[in-house]
């Protein structure tokens, strides 16, 4: 893997960011456990001991049957989630904090805001983060160029599809220039076509600007087709069961993968693992 | 128009160019449902007329076309003297809108952001709200007088609840994947306000600031015709107490296009204000 060794210098880090520090971790996971307090009930064993490390400009992906706690160890890197947990979480040798700059989050639900045009809601993040008008509009302007929303600047979110909304949200998160990505299900709510032509938006977007990223999803194929690692995590209790390194090789091109020989045997081998680790 | 006179004939005459399409280009659909209800509202003027002349509809208790007709052309054009009773109607709503919805609205943000002091006067709003405003014109009369103050005061006790409550249900409403990608991002308690929270609330703000006009402009009407100097109501109230059906029936007519008018305005200003919508 020494391609992905070379897309670990840093690239647009904010300043102060410092890899090293995290033993050249991006991200950082020792020991994690989670558990929810359920009323009157004991709480719930939700991730048993996790450990996983993501080097800088790697990209992850984190699959499992539905409650495995995926989405919780990811919006626990987001410092979103108001939950106490054993463990340690480092993002750049950082532990989680809700706006670290260092992070972008992206969902399944685009959470365009209505009231702003595909541009506004394209630069809203750099806006939050106090980047001049001018700045952030030219570098939203641009992204939006990427992932083919150039002559829908002005348009505002109603007047998107679906799949629009969504490359228009992969607009907003790469425009923060953070170099850890978040990304839950972002493609979860697309038909089988558009998903297919987003993630190679996303694709062509990651391999001009790496970043890190964390992508959790319940989909095989796209784990398969986009990532350089696929952990595979047991039912609840979430365990990692599997880390299967995919050597497909890059650049790809996700409509290309469908039909590639290599991109089904690993897509068959995950699948046995997930079923191995969903029956307990 | 004596009233002498066929009165009939002329509105037939109207009834038959209309008809023709005389003097209107009438293409599209929206133009021929316009004529549409033309002739309707033709029809029932012209049956009202000739029922009032025949005697099958007493004038004394339904007034009639033509006199409704003079009596707006006396008020408007030769003597000019609704125009005063129109603007302290108007003026006495405009004040109680403004009054009674900055303040909603300031209450709906404070709730918002102390939810303990929202809960605290919660019971006491529903009980001030629960009650019939227009009953308390009477107290309101006798502690600002026959002048604009009582009306005013009437106006922004309807205006003043239901604005509140669309502001605090526009801030509550907002979607929390907006405030949880904000968060994310990063957005300052400040930031989340003025970028998520208020401009999320802004269209159900709108839908009771639409309300809130119309019910001033019901209060200030209602507590005139209860007692005052001037305005719309108080001179309702003159006409019904002197058996001036005719002037009756064009204030109740005029009340309605204010209405009407009013509800106009405030979707234009929504649709200028929310083209994302």
């Amino acid at each position: 893997m020494t391609d992905t060794a070379s897309r670990a210098a840093p690239r647009r880090n904010g300043p102060g960011v410092n890899i090293s520090s995290a033993g050249g971790m991006a991200i950082d996971i020792r020991n994690l456990t989670v558990r929810f307090d359920v009323a009157n009930r004991p709480p719930v064993l939700a991730v048993d001991n996790v450990s996983l490390s993501i080097r800088a400009g790697e990209f992850v992906s984190l699959v499992g049957p539905s409650g495995c706690g995926k989405t919780t160890i990811l919006n626990l890197c987001t410092g979103l989630l108001p939950v106490a947990y054993q463990g340690r979480v480092d993002i750049l040798g950082k532990p989680p904090t809700a706006g670290n700059p260092d992070i972008a989050y992206m969902l399944a639900r685009d959470s365009l805001l209505p009231w702003r045009t595909a541009l506004g809601n394209a630069a809203y993040g750099l806006e939050i983060r106090n980047v001049p008008q001018a700045e952030r509009e030219a570098h939203a302007r641009e992204l939006l160029v990427r992932v083919g929303l150039g002559a829908f600047c002005d348009a505002y979110p109603k007047a998107l599809s679906h799949g629009m909304r969504q490359r228009c949200a992969l607009a907003r998160t790469f425009c923060l220039g953070s170099p850890v990505f978040l990304m839950d299900e972002p493609f979860g709510a697309l038909d089988a076509q558009t998903k297919l032509q987003l993630e190679d938006v996303l694709m062509d977007l990651w391999s001009a600007e790496q970043r890190t990223v964390l992508f959790v999803t319940h989909d095989l194929a796209e784990a398969v087709a986009l990532s350089d690692r696929v952990v595979v995590m047991s039912a609840r209790p979430g365990r990692i069961v599997a880390d299967v390194p995919i050597d497909l090789p890059r650049p790809r091109s996700v409509r290309a993968l469908q039909k590639d020989e290599a991109f089904h045997h690993l897509y068959a081998k995950l699948w046995t693992l997930l079923e191995e680790g969903s029956e307990h | 128009m004596s009233t002498g006179n066929s009165g009939g004939n002329p509105l037939l005459n109207l009834a038959a160019n209309a008809s023709r399409g005389g003097g209107f280009s009438l293409s599209g659909a929206s133009a021929t449902r316009l004529g549409a209800h033309a002739m309707f509202v033709l029809t029932i003027l012209i049956v009202w007329e000739i029922s009032a002349q025949r005697g099958l509809l007493d004038p004394t208790f339904f007034g009639r076309p033509s006199g409704i007709r003079d009596f707006l052309w006396k008020g408007f054009v030769t003597e000019g003297k609704l125009w005063r009773e129109l603007g302290y109607t108007l003026g006495g709503a405009a004040i109680s809108f403004v009054l009674g919805s900055v303040s909603a609205v300031a209450f709906g943000l404070l709730f918002t952001t102390y939810p303990a002091l929202h809960r605290a006067a919660e019971p006491y709003l529903t009980l001030l709200n629960a009650m019939p405003r227009i009953a308390l014109a009477p107290l309101f009369l006798l502690w600002f007088g026959l002048g604009i103050g009582s009306k005013i005061a009437v106006g922004v006790s309807l205006t003043f609840f239901i604005v509140l409550s669309a502001t605090v249900a526009g801030i509550r409403g907002v979607a929390s994947d907006h405030l949880i990608l904000s968060k994310a991002l990063g957005a300052s308690p400040s930031q989340l306000f003025f970028k998520v929270t208020l401009p999320s609330a802004v269209p159900v703000i709108f839908s009771g600031l639409r309300l809130g006009l119309i019910f001033a402009l019901l209060g200030v009407v209602g507590a005139e015709l209860i007692a005052a100097e001037h305005g719309l109501g108080q001179t309702l109230a003159y006409l019904q107490s002197t058996f001036n059906m005719d002037g009756v029936m064009a204030l109740l007519f005029l009340l309605a296009l204010l209405g009407l008018g009013v509800t106009a305005i405030m979707n234009r200003i929504e649709r200028a204000l929310l083209a994302w919508q």
